[in-house]
């Protein structure tokens, strides 16, 4: 009977979903969702440890073969559903208090309904329940991104969803020929087939499923939307914050089980890809002034990193990337519920207005601090462990654009550390200590995750350090943070010339365009290669 | 035969892109929606052809109302401004690039097509064990309900969302319908009386899908769709929304939280089976009881999407934003 | 290239949709060419589980036994069924969203609703 905690796993949220939109009052439902938050991170740990064993199976329904719909824990499942559950409680404690926050039934609702399908999505192991979820989570982050109703952009919501449809059927079409082909449904009967089998049959299949997939994470044609939809008038920055940390890692997740079922296929091209994605993140993330688009760019440049370090074809940068998967999701959240309350208290979201937090509110500047520290791979913490091991798989000329690229990562940030310092202008309102303490917590495990027995435990792997190559790592950080400070300090502050690329925006045809052009492009290399 | 339907299908799809006219669309896409069901047929999927000739009649209704607005109401059909003369040549410089690159792109896609062919092992397994393993003659309930029933929870779940996001996205924010709305076009008697005729036929065809569903053709989405189609018919005789969407929506809402447990006990964890053999008679309570569920959450989710398009997205603009 | 005949009409309505997506000005017409798509995407999937026969898997045993090549593959025909439900869910979605917008603009040209709406989030920041 153990292996039923998986369905459970996921239809119980559903069904605390319906019924506190059905039945509870609203202080009720805020009851009902940190209790059973709770419980659901108790669950998760469970299964982190039973994972670390043994995967746990099970075939919905219990019928033999691959006729029935299997789900499936292992470590990378485990792990994915440990961050969502993590932070899930974070965001329901950053609700909890009713002063000033907007939260109905209709927000728990979607919000359980969320974390039920992203666990689905982690869990299971059929391709048509993949593109049921992922639908099932696109219609529901779009209300969500609608909540408020009074200030809601509706074009740019409707523009993202039918942008999303468009992928969806690529992705659809995809898996009709892959069952074509192998005829079965399942990701390890067909990773098993697809060894077996001519590439260049796979071609198509590949390109069409992959450029959904890339969508999906938002890599280079189209990472416009990421951004977009969280800067958008009306969204919460607990909505913006779900979106960068955990709903954008779905589409990380979906291609590291594609590129294990099709054998890392067009890896080469997946790394030029993320390697662009992340600079053109990083450029777009330096020329923005709103708090939101700035670590919007961010998450995008910190997704291409992520997905160039799992196209590396090398254990230990699986290993970086996966972790940095962990840590990004952490701090990311941290940073946007920070942003969050900083907004709150300045009344504004443009970064070069707020100035003087540390005198503001002690709590907010040190997580938002620890949290700036997590990304930009400072030393002890997690972040700067995940991309040891990612750069670790790398030489050569590919090392130096790696370190470039976290040289822009720290650009980014020391020109978001500016908020911090100064005086603080006009008047300011105080800060609630629930967000605080959420806030807190967050940058604290973005700090405790560098610890060694937390990655062990995590990874269920023995990783070693070697002492060198470390002290190496953190002296190429120390002089980047000089190198970016000088950069800021001396060119950027002096002259706004990314200002042309502020108003970068894609419409809904160039868009469609892009994602042909990218399956095209896909395609190509795939026949040719 | 069917390379001829198809054929036509393709072409009645050409149609819509190369219309200029909204109307057109529509009817276009009706005679698109026939042809699509009817090559379904040939192909062998009674289910699928008779879903999409119900939801293509949905389709319909959605559209009509958004065009409406777009032409507004009884001032005859104002027709979209046709491109002037000179207007021409920058839409073939526009047009030209995009058709050269979707013919490039379908060139590759043709050109990439794999040509190995499935090993059939699934679907024999399906064919030769689902009598045992689902119970039922018809394979496909088999695998919608028995199978597969853990995605038709997370259909039936995007349903319930669609019918919250309806009414949440809306231009208007309330969810009843102000009292005494009547629809201002008179149909004619013969109209009404033949709706009248064909309203128990309707309901008793939506009941006969949902106990059949799992011997022939049907089940509980068409049966639902059955029964949402009798309130189109019911609307079209009395001509007045007097139904309280609320109530529905909660209803809706409740029998979701039936289909989930019900798998619960019967599929899931089997726990049913543990008091009982696995017998046909058990198996096929489950799968109409099953499909009634089914039947009776799209039925009120379509109600829904149909009463909230047909009464409240076409009141006038100003009726709106008192709040 | 070795194309079946269910293959080719889907593959060409689906470029068709697309080479519709990229060049149409109405946003309703966009909603269309995406249910053409999905359609075009359902038809290839029914397509693919009739490759080896067009008769419905409505069976008693003796149907099977008789000649079990005939029958039509059951499992694209069940997702396609739940295909068919989604689409016309978030199409209906789709089309709340583009009243609202019509109400609010007066247009459903994409270019001029991005232009209206951008200058809308402009006077709100």
């Amino acid at each position: 009977m153990p292996s039923h905690i998986l369905i459970f796993f996921v239809i119980i949220p559903i069904i605390i979903a319906v019924f506190v939109y059905v039945f509870a009052g609203l202080k009720s439902a805020r009851l009902i969702a940190v209790i059973a938050q709770s419980a659901f991170l108790v669950m998760a740990l469970f299964m982190l440890i039973a994972s670390r064993t043994n995967e746990i199976t099970i075939s919905v329904g219990g019928y033999e073969g691959f006729l029935g719909i299997i789900l499936r824990a292992d470590n990378l499942a485990a792990i994915f559903i440990f961050l969502t559950v993590f932070i899930f409680l974070g965001l329901v404690i950053y609700n909890l208090r009713s002063e000033y926050n907007h939260t109905d039934r209709l927000y728990w609702f979607l919000l359980f309904i969320l974390e039920g399908t992203l666990i689905g999505l982690f869990l299971t192991r059929d391709f048509f329940n993949i593109f049921v979820l992922m639908e099932v989570s696109t219609v529901v982050v779009v209300i969500l991104l609608m909540h408020d109703r009074k200030r809601r952009n509706l074009f740019a919501g409707m523009t993202f969803i039918m942008v999303n449809i468009v992928v969806m059927q690529f992705y659809l079409f995809g898996l009709g020929y892959l069952y074509m082909v192998t005829g079965v449904m399942d990701m390890e009967a067909a990773a098993y087939v697809i060894a077996h089998m001519d590439t260049t049959e796979l071609a198509l299949p590949y390109a069409l499923i992959m450029t959904s997939i890339a969508a999906k994470c938002s890599l280079l044609p189209l990472l416009t939307w990421l951004p977009k939809v969280n800067a958008l008038t009306g969204s919460r920055f607990t909505i913006a914050a779900l979106m960068s940390g955990l709903h954008i890692k779905s589409g990380v997740y979906l291609f590291i089980r594609f590129q294990d079922v099709f054998g890392g296929m067009a890896s080469e091209f997946f790394l030029c890809i993320g390697i662009i994605t992340a600079i053109a993140g990083i450029i777009l993330a330096l020329s923005q002034k709103d708090i939101r688009l700035l670590l919007a760019y961010s998450t995008v440049a910190q997704v291409g990193l992520i997905i160039a370090g799992l196209s590396l074809n090398d254990e230990y940068s699986r290993i970086g990337s996966v972790y940095h998967v962990v840590n990004h999701g952490l701090i990311k959240v941290a940073l946007f519920l920070g942003a969050g309350m900083i907004s709150y208290l300045y009344k504004t979201k443009d970064i070069t207005k707020i100035r003087g937090l540390l005198r503001v509110s002690k709590p907010v500047a040190i997580a938002n601090i620890l949290a700036v520290l997590g990304i930009t791979g400072a030393t002890f913490f997690g972040s700067s462990i995940s991309k040891y091991f990612m750069i670790s798989g790398v030489t050569g000329a590919l090392e130096w654009v790696f370190i470039f690229i976290n040289f822009g990562t720290i650009l980014v940030f020391v020109r978001y550390s500016a908020i911090f310092f100064g005086r603080p202008k006009g008047a300011v309102l105080a800060p609630d200590w629930c967000r605080e303490s959420v806030v807190l917590c967050l940058g604290i495990s973005c700090f405790a995750l560098g610890v060694q027995p937390a990655i062990n435990f995590l990874l269920n792997q023995q990783v070693e350090l070697s002492f060198w190559g470390y002290l190496e790592k953190n002296i190429v950080f120390v002089i980047s943070v000089v190198a970016a400070y000088l950069v800021y300090k001396f060119i950027l502050v002096k002259r706004d010339f990314l200002r042309p690329l502020r108003r970068f925006d894609l419409s809904f045809k160039t868009m469609c365009v892009s994602i042909g052009a990218f399956f095209g492009v896909l395609l190509v290399v795939l026949k040719v290669g | 035969m069917t390379q001829v339907l198809l054929f036509f299908w393709v072409f009645s799809a050409a149609c819509i892109v190369f219309s200029r006219k909204a109307y057109r669309v529509i009817i276009y896409f009706g005679v698109f929606s026939l042809i699509t069901s009817v090559v379904y047929l040939a192909l062998g999927a009674p289910d699928v052809a008779m879903s999409e000739a119900g939801i293509s009649a949905f389709a319909t209704i959605f559209f009509i109302v958004c065009i409406e607005q777009y032409y507004g109401r009884g001032e005859g059909l104002k027709s979209e401004a046709i491109a002037s003369r000179r207007k021409i040549r920058v839409t073939f410089m526009k047009f030209v690039p995009a058709f050269l690159f979707t013919a490039g792109l379908f060139l590759l896609f043709v050109n990439s097509v794999p040509t190995g062919y499935a090993f059939t092992e699934l679907r024999d397994q399906y064919l030769r064990m689902f009598m045992q393993d689902v119970g039922g003659e018809n394979a496909v309930t088999a695998i919608y309900l028995g199978y597969r029933v853990y995605d038709t929870l997370f259909e039936a779940l995007l349903l319930v969302i669609a019918v919250v996001a309806v009414t949440h996205v809306s231009w208007f924010s309330s969810e009843e319908v102000p009292d005494g709305q009547h629809s201002e076009i008179e149909n004619s008697r013969m109209t009404k009386f033949t709706m009248r005729i064909i309203c128990p036929i309707i309901l008793l065809f939506g009941a006969y899908l949902i106990m059949n569903g799992h011997f022939t053709a049907g089940g509980g989405f068409l049966g639902g769709l059955a029964f949402a189609s009798f309130f189109i018919c019911r609307y079209l005789v009395l001509g007045i929304y007097d139904l309280p969407i609320k109530k529905v929506m909660k209803m809706e809402e409740l029998v979701f939280i039936n289909i989930t447990i019900l798998p619960i006990f019967a599929v899931f964890t089997g726990v049913v089976y543990l008091v009982a053999d696995v017998t046909p008679l058990f198996q096929n309570i489950y799968l109409v009881a099953m499909s009634a569920l089914v039947g009776m959450k799209v039925a009120c989710g379509f109600f829904i999407l149909f009463y909230r398009h047909i009464a409240i997205e076409r009141l006038p603009a100003d009726i709106d934003k008192k709040e | 290239m070795n194309l079946h005949i269910f293959d080719i009409f889907p593959i060409i309505l689906f470029f068709i949709s697309f080479f519709g997506l990229i060049t149409t000005n109405n946003t309703m017409k966009s909603i269309v060419f995406i249910m053409l798509m999905q359609t075009a995407v359902i038809m290839f999937w029914v397509g693919v589980g009739a490759r080896f026969g067009a008769q419905p898997p409505i069976i008693g045993d003796i149907a099977y036994l008789e000649n079990p090549d005939a029958i039509a593959d059951p499992l694209p025909q069940a997702l396609m069924l739940t295909a068919i439900i989604i689409g016309i869910a978030v199409t209906a979605i789709n089309i709340t969203m583009l009243n609202a917008l019509f109400r609010k603009y007066k247009t459903m040209n994409w270019q001029a609703l991005q232009n209206l709406s951008s200058t809308e989030v402009e006077e709100d920041a």
